[in-house]
């Protein structure tokens, strides 16, 4: 006798198949050691029983029946809060690589139904769209072969670093100068800024960790990167450590932490690199910040001045201001006069349509230090899927757009135009990097690359992992659990960091050389790159090649 | 070209040649004869002097030289007494270059060293300029410091960038700009010092300076940078610092020596750990969390009967014991378990998710005959229950057996209530019945009044004489509709009582029952006994009749009609609305009973449902007054479980209150069904006896002592241990005989207990 109870089947009944990720357990190869389910961030897999039925099917024999064994197996929840993310931390911790999530090559239902109880899909990481992108596919074509000196990558030295800040034109300048005028300060730096992302957003390990790496690249490397604070505040010893020259402050519109940065100014044994005041975000226009309860522990409500384990949503616009006129005034202004004119200030804006009129409005204001404009293949800790995946503007475009916008007032290089979004996406951060500033961006901000080359976030564009926003990141870089940021060792982390640096030192090295360029970045020196798509070379106005 | 010419021609008849040279490129190049040739260049020279030199030649340069001198030398000797300009050497594989003065940039690049011949040389006299050295291969370099261009830096800016072979002696200051992995500075070896010293002479004797001999031989003014090899520079730190080093001799220091959050969070630790961890660091613990949730069986059956602990006393061989449990839930577990109730213990069984469920009949009939349990010593009070039905007898029974005398005021000349009076004895046998009503009626607690009329006199009475009173007198007053003809409809109540008593009223050849739930099932089945060939239940929607009833009633022919609507019933039937007949010669109407209260005082309060009042409780079915409850279908209509259930739930009520307890109601959550795993069972054939169903039984929520735990941890951090049975209660203190405990020191929290565990006793909580 087998049961006959029927299963019942609501709309929202799921089956392991109708997941992104599959759970394949080889049971010949399991040791039942635990480590998977352990591990799993999701609660995702579980040791499951089950029953075989064996009829007694020996046509000869009058003897009629069945037989049963059990056997065991890891088997994956099918309920959406318990869905496997593909992190693949089950394997990572397999003795036997007994396990593995695998991608669902058939469409995955599940995409009907992450929107439980009227809430739509929210999460982490950044547009859900793989393969490569435009980036990618430019190549620089213009070799200095016969025609002007080569330049050798491993062997010249190169000055690979950038201008933030604002650059007077030589008249101003010098009149400044005999007549003890105001000269705006500007920085030095890498052109690749470890981009915002929050102590919050943030583990305190991994936050801490590129902190330690940036100061290493600094003072051991010699390589003058700096990073973003994200709008998460910044710990009170470090903007009274030596490292806040390596440090953008950033203000946004939650103003976290800014009281502690306020109270430390007077004794700050350095300026910051510069204040980041952000506008917008390239992953999510439109949006503000978003740090989610799961992650606002004790440690980040002290920091961050707000109660424990509360949403903390920051408005998508500045509360009381209204225009950009207003916003340059009233932020651009306040923020440079707090430092006391000493620290470039520049606002960050999502890629849009709409770009060429910020700048516009920022070239004719002395206090702005640059523009940093974020794409859409930007990534965060927190956002709706549909503003991760369907609002925004791709960064390529409307950087060259602006930057010859520039080039048309004749203001190129008085003012500093910084890209971020998708820089690194598929890995080529030097490529991508390059290609950007050769048209015209002055630098490039990098966030998720840095996440997955210096901590092994295993987060990727078809879906994997993406699950910052719950603060249970398997690696413990975006986690505020101890018991999850403490499997991050800063040390590693920081030493990544350095490697990471450093071999994007040397890939500019090598995109520069060829170009007979060694003492000042390419930037705008779009006649050096091309791409093997008409209509993409006749927008961006570079060369067709193919 | 044609200086070139010339000189190639000269060099055939002789082996030694002045040249005066008005700054030709290449002299010398490619040069040779046989047993030596040796040139001297008067002049200015071009590029590239003894270019190509061949062994055997020598060249000697009177004044300084332009670019390139010993351009891809492969042997010749050159001697340059004044300076040369960039590029000395370069790529030269062979030969030596002695240079009097100094020399400039790129000097020494891209030389070779074949093993067949010896090292390439170059001797400056002063200064080298930038560069120099760059992917030197084999090139020994002496530089000697003398007269140097930059007397604070001799070797010129990034010095061997690239080298991979050779070696480069110096005397006099650096800047220390070379790279670290490609050269290492050092004092030269005694080997290499005897190599210096040795040399010195030749080459100052080949620019003539012999007078420096002493002064370029004092060791300790000598270095040498020496290259690095890739083995060695695999095992350098790619950066020049290990982290660990930056962070303690800076990183720390920057925040004034100790953690940089240690004033936002005191204490913290952020050291690192592992993945797979134990202890406080887990994000999850296995608890076991025996009997806190309830068996569906339990939790379904409004008297929550503990089945799962009785079976497992008959597992355990403690009959006895599991009879007697049973008794002090309900006085009648042989009528009403294992017969009128529809056992939703049954319903929900988990068991049925492997074949079938639990067959409670068979062990509620077996407590037909047991003794009952012996009451507790008494209390020294007193309880009224006015109205015997199963709500007022499990009331009387459980104040009896805790010590509590309970006096019994029924309405009827016998108690039982509708289960005696109306429940056909086809579906409840008269034996089982009679047994255990004698068995009821022997407690000693219990006092037995029949043939009460209770009116608001008698009422006020008992309140006066008893501590409390329970009214429990059920719904005895039939609902009827007012439809023309409603005076020839018999109520089913009446006739159900009639049907059981010694004088059954006659029906006719055709019945129609208007309400088709069970009780209209029952009417149907004793309208079929009593003689009616045919009977129509109608009802206005579809039929709420279920289970044994209405199997009963189609298995006589019973014919189920809805949505029907009586219109009107004359002596020929019934018409309903749409003006059809259903023939009938008997009509009964069986649309629920209703309490009859002229008895119940006007402070207690009713509510007013479908024209009748029910007494309105609280969860311990107290009502507006406190010394006064009210249990069973005086509360809502329910089954016999529900009486008795209730009934329990307020004798449990008064003794607690007695007893000057607070009172507790069952709270247990139902397990959920996926707690459960109910793979470890087979399907198989269900036998008769009480132990066959006892081994069917899944112990839902009650851990069954399998060990399944304790085998599949992979840690070896779960284990049994025995337990002293403790504390009043009976129950608890046999439950508590064991537990099972997970070491937090050895579990990694895989969770494979709570998978494992058949009972669902195992549960992962967060922490």
């Amino acid at each position: 006798m087998v049961s006959t109870r029927s299963v019942s089947v609501a709309p929202g009944s799921l089956t392991p198949n109708d997941f992104p990720w599959i759970i394949e357990h080889r049971e010949d190869r399991c040791t039942l050691c635990g480590n998977c389910t352990s591990v799993c961030p999701k609660e995702a897999i579980r040791l499951a029983y089950r029953r075989q039925r064996l009829p007694r099917l020996d046509i000869l024999s009058t003897k009629r029946g069945s037989e049963y064994r059990t056997f065991t197996g890891i088997r994956q929840e099918t309920a959406i809060a318990n869905a496997c993310i593909g992190c693949g931390m089950c394997a990572m911790v397999c003795p036997n690589e007994a396990i593995m999530p695998a991608p669902n090559t058939n469409e995955h239902r599940t995409l009907f139904f992450n929107n439980q109880k009227g809430e739509p899909q929210k999460r982490g990481g950044r547009r859900n769209v793989s393969g490569p992108n435009l980036l990618d596919r430019i190549v620089f074509n213009r070799i200095s072969m016969l025609t002007d000196p080569a330049l050798d990558a491993g062997r010249h030295e190169f000055n690979l670093t950038t201008t933030l800040g604002r650059i007077l034109p030589p008249e101003d300048f010098l009149d400044r100068i005999q007549h003890g005028g105001w000269i705006p300060p500007t920085r030095e730096i890498f052109p690749f800024v470890i981009g915002s992302m929050s102590f919050g957003a943030l583990s305190p390990n991994m936050w801490l960790g590129l902190l330690q790496g940036v100061a290493y690249c600094n003072e051991v490397l010699g390589i003058p990167v700096v990073m973003c604070t994200g709008e998460g505040g910044c710990p009170p010893w470090v903007l009274r450590s030596p490292y806040l020259k390596y440090i953008v402050l950033q203000i946004a519109s939650g103003y976290f932490g800014w009281d502690e940065i306020i109270r430390a100014i007077p004794e700050m044994q350095c300026d910051p690199a510069a204040i980041e005041i952000k506008y917008g975000q390239g992953a999510k226009p439109g949006d503000g910040g978003l740090l989610m309860w799961h992650k606002v522990s004790k440690l980040i409500a002290r920091l961050r001045g707000v109660p424990e384990s509360v949403d903390l949503p920051s408005p998508p616009v500045h509360q009381t201001l209204y225009s950009i006129e207003e916003s340059v005034m009233k932020m651009v202004q306040t923020m440079s006069t707090a430092f006391g004119h000493k620290v470039p200030v520049y606002p960050k804006i999502s890629a849009s349509t709409s770009a060429k009129a910020v700048l516009n409005n920022l070239v004719r204001n002395p206090y702005a230090a640059g523009l940093l404009i974020d794409g859409i293949d930007g990534g965060t800790g927190a956002a709706y899927n549909i503003s991760m995946d369907a609002t925004g503007n791709p960064i390529a475009s409307c950087v060259r757009e602006c930057y010859l916008d520039l080039v048309a007032q004749g203001r190129q290089n008085e003012i500093p135009i910084f890209a971020a979004g998708g820089v690194g996406k598929n890995g080529n951060i030097a490529q991508n990097g390059m290609a950007l500033i050769m048209l015209g961006a002055s630098g490039v901000h990098v966030g998720k690359y840095i996440m997955q080359a210096a901590a092994g976030c295993l987060g990727n564009e078809k879906g994997r992992c993406n699950v910052c926003n719950l603060g249970i990141c398997p690696k413990g870089i975006t986690s505020q659990n101890p018991k999850l940021y403490r499997r991050l060792d800063p040390d590693l982390v920081a030493d990544r960091v350095a490697e990471v640096f450093m071999a994007i030192r040397t890939e500019v090295k090598k995109i520069m050389a060829p170009l007979g360029r060694s003492q000042s970045l390419p930037v705008g020196m779009s006649d050096a790159i091309g791409i093997a798509d008409r209509d993409a070379a006749d927008l961006l106005k570079i060369n067709y090649v193919c | 070209m044609e200086f070139e010419r010339m000189v190639r021609e000269a060099a055939v008849t002789s082996s030694s040649l002045l040249l005066e040279s008005y700054g030709q490129h290449n002299i010398g190049i490619r040069l040779q004869r046989e047993g030596g040739l040796h040139l001297q260049v008067n002049g200015p020279s071009g590029q590239r002097l003894g270019c190509m030199g061949m062994p055997g030649t020598t060249i000697l340069c009177k004044g300084p030289t332009s670019d390139d001198v010993g351009y891809l030398n492969i042997g010749a000797e050159i001697t340059v007494l004044g300076d040369a300009t960039n590029g000395a050497c370069n790529a030269m594989a062979n030969g030596k270059v002695y240079i009097g003065g100094s020399i400039g940039s790129r000097g020494l690049t891209m030389t070779k060293w074949n093993p067949e011949y010896d090292k390439p040389q170059l001797w400056v006299l002063g200064s080298t300029g930038d560069s120099f050295a760059e992917f030197n291969c084999g090139g020994i370099a002496v530089v000697c410091g003398v007269n140097p261009k930059n007397p604070d830096n001799i070797l010129g800016y990034r010095p061997c960038v690239g080298m991979v072979g050779g070696l480069i002696y110096f005397r006099g200051p650096i800047d220390d700009s070379y790279p670290r992995t490609n050269a290492r500075l050092d004092q030269p070896n005694d080997q290499q010092w005897q190599w210096l010293v040795e040399n010195m002479p030749v080459y100052l004797g080949k620019i003539g300076r012999a007078d420096l001999f002493s002064t370029l031989t004092r060791r300790d003014e000598w270095r040498i940078l020496a290259t690095v090899t890739p083995q060695e520079r695999a095992l350098m730190f790619s950066g020049p610092m290990p982290m660990a080093e930056f962070r303690n001799q800076f990183w720390n220091k920057a925040f004034g020596g100790g953690d940089p959050l240690r004033d936002l969070a005191p204490g913290l630790d952020r050291s690192v750990i592992e993945t797979i961890v134990t202890g406080d660091l887990r994000r999850r613990q296995p608890y076991w969390a025996n009997s806190e949730a309830a068996a569906p069986c339990t939790f379904y059956c409004p008297i929550h009967i503990p089945t799962v602990e009785r079976l497992r006393l008959i597992r355990e061989g403690r009959i006895d014991e599991a009879y007697e449990m049973l008794l002090r839930y309900t006085p009648l577990p042989a009528s009403v378990c294992g017969a009128v109730c529809p056992n939703l213990c049954m319903e929900n069984c988990s068991r049925r998710g492997v074949d079938g469920p639990i067959e409670i009949q068979i062990l509620g009939r077996a407590v037909g005959n047991f003794p009952a349990p012996t009451p507790a010593e008494s209390l020294g009070k007193k309880v009224a229950v006015i109205g015997g039905g199963p709500a007022g007898m499990n009331v009387a029974w459980q104040l009896a057996l805790a010590g509590v005398e309970a006096h019994i005021f029924e309405k009827d000349g016998r108690i039982g209530g509708k289960l005696a009076q109306v429940i056909p004895w086809e579906r409840l046998s008269q034996a089982i019945w009679d047994v255990e009503i004698k068995r009821f009626l022997a407690m000693p607690n219990i006092k037995v009044h029949l043939n009460v009329d209770m009116d608001k006199e008698q009422f006020a009475g008992l309140e006066r004489d008893y501590d409390y009173v329970v009214i429990a007198v059920g719904a005895h007053e039939p609902r009827r509709i007012p439809f023309p003809g409603h005076e020839r409809v018999i109520t089913a109540l009446d006739f159900l009582k009639k049907a059981k008593s010694e004088t059954p009223m006659a029906v006719g050849r055709e019945v129609v029952v208007i309400g088709a739930g069970n009780v209209g099932c029952d009417v149907a089945c004793e309208a079929y006994r009593l003689g009616a060939e045919k009977v129509t239940l109608i009802d206005i929607q579809k039929p709420l009749a279920f289970g044994k009833e209405k199997e009963a009633a189609e298995a006589h022919g019973a014919v189920f009609r809805w949505p029907v609507v009586t219109k009107e019933v004359t002596p020929i039937g019934v018409v309903t609305d749409s003006g059809e007949l259903i023939p009938a010669q008997t009509t009964i109407i069986s649309i629920g009973d209703v309490p009859a209260l002229p008895f119940l005082p006007e402070t207690i309060e009713t509510m007013s449902v479908g024209g009748a009042a029910w007494i309105t409780t609280d969860q311990a079915h107290v009502t507006s007054n406190a010394r006064i409850l009210a249990v069973g279908d005086v509360e809502k209509p329910g089954l016999a479980t529900n009486a008795l259930g209730a009934g329990k739930t307020a004798a449990e009520y008064i003794i607690a209150d007695i007893k000057g307890e607070k009172w507790q109601p069952f709270t247990k959550p139902l397990i959920p069904h996926k707690a459960l795993t109910i793979t470890h069972y087979f399907p198989g054939d269900s036998g008769p006896t009480e132990s066959d169903q006892a081994d069917r039984c899944l112990s839902c929520a009650s851990c069954r002592d399998c060990h399944l735990c304790e085998t599949i941890c992979p840690t070896g951090a779960i284990s049994r241990r025995e337990i002293e049975p403790g504390g009043s209660d009976r129950l608890l203190a046999r439950q508590k005989t064991f537990e099972y405990v997970s070491d937090d020191n050895k579990c990694i929290a895989c969770g494979f207990c709570a998978d494992t565990c058949p009972c669902g006793i195992w549960t992962m909580n967060a922490f």
